[in-house]
């Protein structure tokens, strides 16, 4: 993607403070949903509480990114690549908005899940956990490198992604059959991986953006990427 | 409708050429617009196709065709005024004549001979709604037509051209001298023409060309870089020529 060269250099300084704000917004969705499993893993309500509270940057970062590219599209008309990148860009956003969301879900259930005893069964979430952080990090690297080649490979990833959610629901969901005095910590832990597989599919929703940004093509719902 | 087959043009005889094998079918009752830096022979394209170009003397067409509506326009057997019946032209600096209103989009249609009061009559009212400017003008035909603003000269223009039924209209930065909302009523006026009548302009407003065109052909330096459907130009262009140019980036 390229932003240098334009005539007006004032255009490429708000597209370049688009993109820069977009990474910004998404090192801080990253950090969040890191926080949020740390807090639950390590049982530590100070960094579950901190994820709540980190949330309101990411919201008000993503309230000044569509400011800011209406107003590039009113003042410079983007065609071509920079319209793109600026729509991509809100798309983007509005995906690492409700991924921080999620993170802030998973960080109040944490809450009370920690509240009672530390049980075994929490470690079942971690498969899930790190193929969800391995696509949202990917998701960043290829909006922030334009790189289409990274985008399919973050799509690829939601099979496995798919696979550990069905393993560790499956198995919260057998202990909630039985008796046992955890079942309220086994419920939390279902919404919890849910969550986490919501954190991988929308990581796909921004590599999908990202191709569109790079190839102008729309690969949603089914469509194939053409060379 | 209008077929360009590798045509190269000289305003000096051949010894320096300022459009180079240009190739390009202009489809009938669409919009085509022709965009591209200054200089880079978008007019004079343009006045190749109804023979605008005759009038400079030392001007040739050194290869290639043009066919419009599958006749040469360049040969033996046609003549310059009669195909420009066929072919009105639009300005940038609109131009009516110093008469009234009525006489210049009458004019055409008088000197095809026609007399006929009630004909012109009907002629003139028909062009001048065709040109949307029917109800701002109609208590006043008899008036100077150069007391008329900006925007409806060039829209009486545009009447004049339409008065002669010609196929085809070319229209060279019409909207360059107008101000946002007299441009807002040439473009609509231009969207409605297309039901009637194949159009090509020339523009340097990229939201214009972006707006009004079912085609967009991009030149530079008297060559055809890329044409195709404006969609495609304006949002994903397969040149990095095309790209730079229509997002202000250095060349
Ligand atoms: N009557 C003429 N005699 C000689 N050369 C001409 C004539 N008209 C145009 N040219 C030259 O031909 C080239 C193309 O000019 P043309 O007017 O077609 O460009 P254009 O793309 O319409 O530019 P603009 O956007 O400035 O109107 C230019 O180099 C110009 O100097
Ligand atoms: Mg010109």
């Amino acid at each position: 993607m390229q932003i240098q060269g334009h005539i007006l250099s004032e255009f490429d300084e708000a597209l370049n403070t688009l993109k820069a704000n977009t990474i910004t917004m998404a090192t801080l969705t990253q950090k969040n949903v890191e926080n949020a499993f740390t807090g639950l893993t390590q049982r530590d309500l100070s960094i579950c509480n901190q994820v709540i509270a980190d949330d309101e940057e990411v919201d008000q970062l993503e309230i000044q990114i569509d400011n800011d590219s209406l107003q590039i599209m009113a003042k410079f008309q983007p065609f071509a690549s920079d319209l793109r990148l600026v729509v991509a860009s809100m798309k983007v956003t509005h995906n690492l908005e409700r991924i921080s969301d999620h993170a802030v879900s998973i960080a109040k259930r944490s809450r009370k899940i920690i509240k009672s005893e530390d049980i075994d069964e929490v470690a079942l979430i971690e498969p899930a956990y790190q193929q969800a952080l391995l696509m949202l990090k990917n998701a960043i690297l290829c909006y922030t490198e334009g790189s289409t080649e990274k985008a399919l490979e973050v799509l690829s990833m939601e099979d496995d992604l798919n696979k550990f959610h069905k393993i560790a629901s499956k198995s919260y969901t057998k202990k909630l059959e039985e008796p046992s005095d955890h079942y309220k910590i086994f419920l939390n832990l279902v919404f919890i991986t849910r969550w986490i597989e919501r954190v991988g599919n929308l990581s796909t929703n921004i590599a999908e953006d990202v191709i569109f940004m790079e190839s102008a093509q729309d690969i949603r719902h089914g469509g194939e990427l053409e060379e | 409708m209008i077929n360009i087959n590798n045509v190269s043009f000289s305003y000096d005889k051949g010894k320096t050429e300022v459009l180079k094998n240009i190739s390009l079918d202009i489809p009938e009752k669409k919009v085509t617009s022709f965009i591209g830096p200054s200089g880079c022979g978008k007019s004079t394209l343009l006045r190749c196709i109804n023979r605008m170009n005759d009038l400079v003397e030392t001007s040739m067409i050194t290869t290639g065709q043009i066919d419009v509506m599958g006749q040469n326009i360049n040969s033996k057997e046609v003549d310059p005024i009669e195909l420009r019946k066929h072919i009105g032209m639009v300005f940038q600096k609109y131009n009516p004549f110093p008469k009234s209103i009525y006489d210049n989009v009458a004019y055409g249609l008088r000197i095809q001979g026609i007399k006929n009061k009630k004909t012109l009559d009907q002629a003139v009212e028909r062009s001048l709604r065709g040109a949307a400017l029917w109800d701002e003008v109609k208590d006043r035909l008899k008036d100077s037509a150069l007391g008329l603003s900006g925007g409806q000269q060039q829209r009486l223009c545009i009447a004049r051209a339409i008065a002669v039924q010609p196929k085809i209209i070319l229209m060279d930065e019409p909207c360059s001298a107008l101000d946002p909302i007299a441009t807002a009523k040439v473009e609509e006026l231009i969207t409605e023409l297309r039901e009637e009548f194949t159009i090509v302009i020339v523009t340097h407003s990229m939201q214009q060309a972006s707006r009004i065109s079912d085609h967009t052909a991009f030149f530079y330096l008297g060559e055809l870089i890329e044409y195709g459907q404006t969609d495609t130009i304006f949002q994903n262009p397969s040149k990095k020529r095309t790209e730079d140019y229509i997002s202000g980036r250095f060349g």
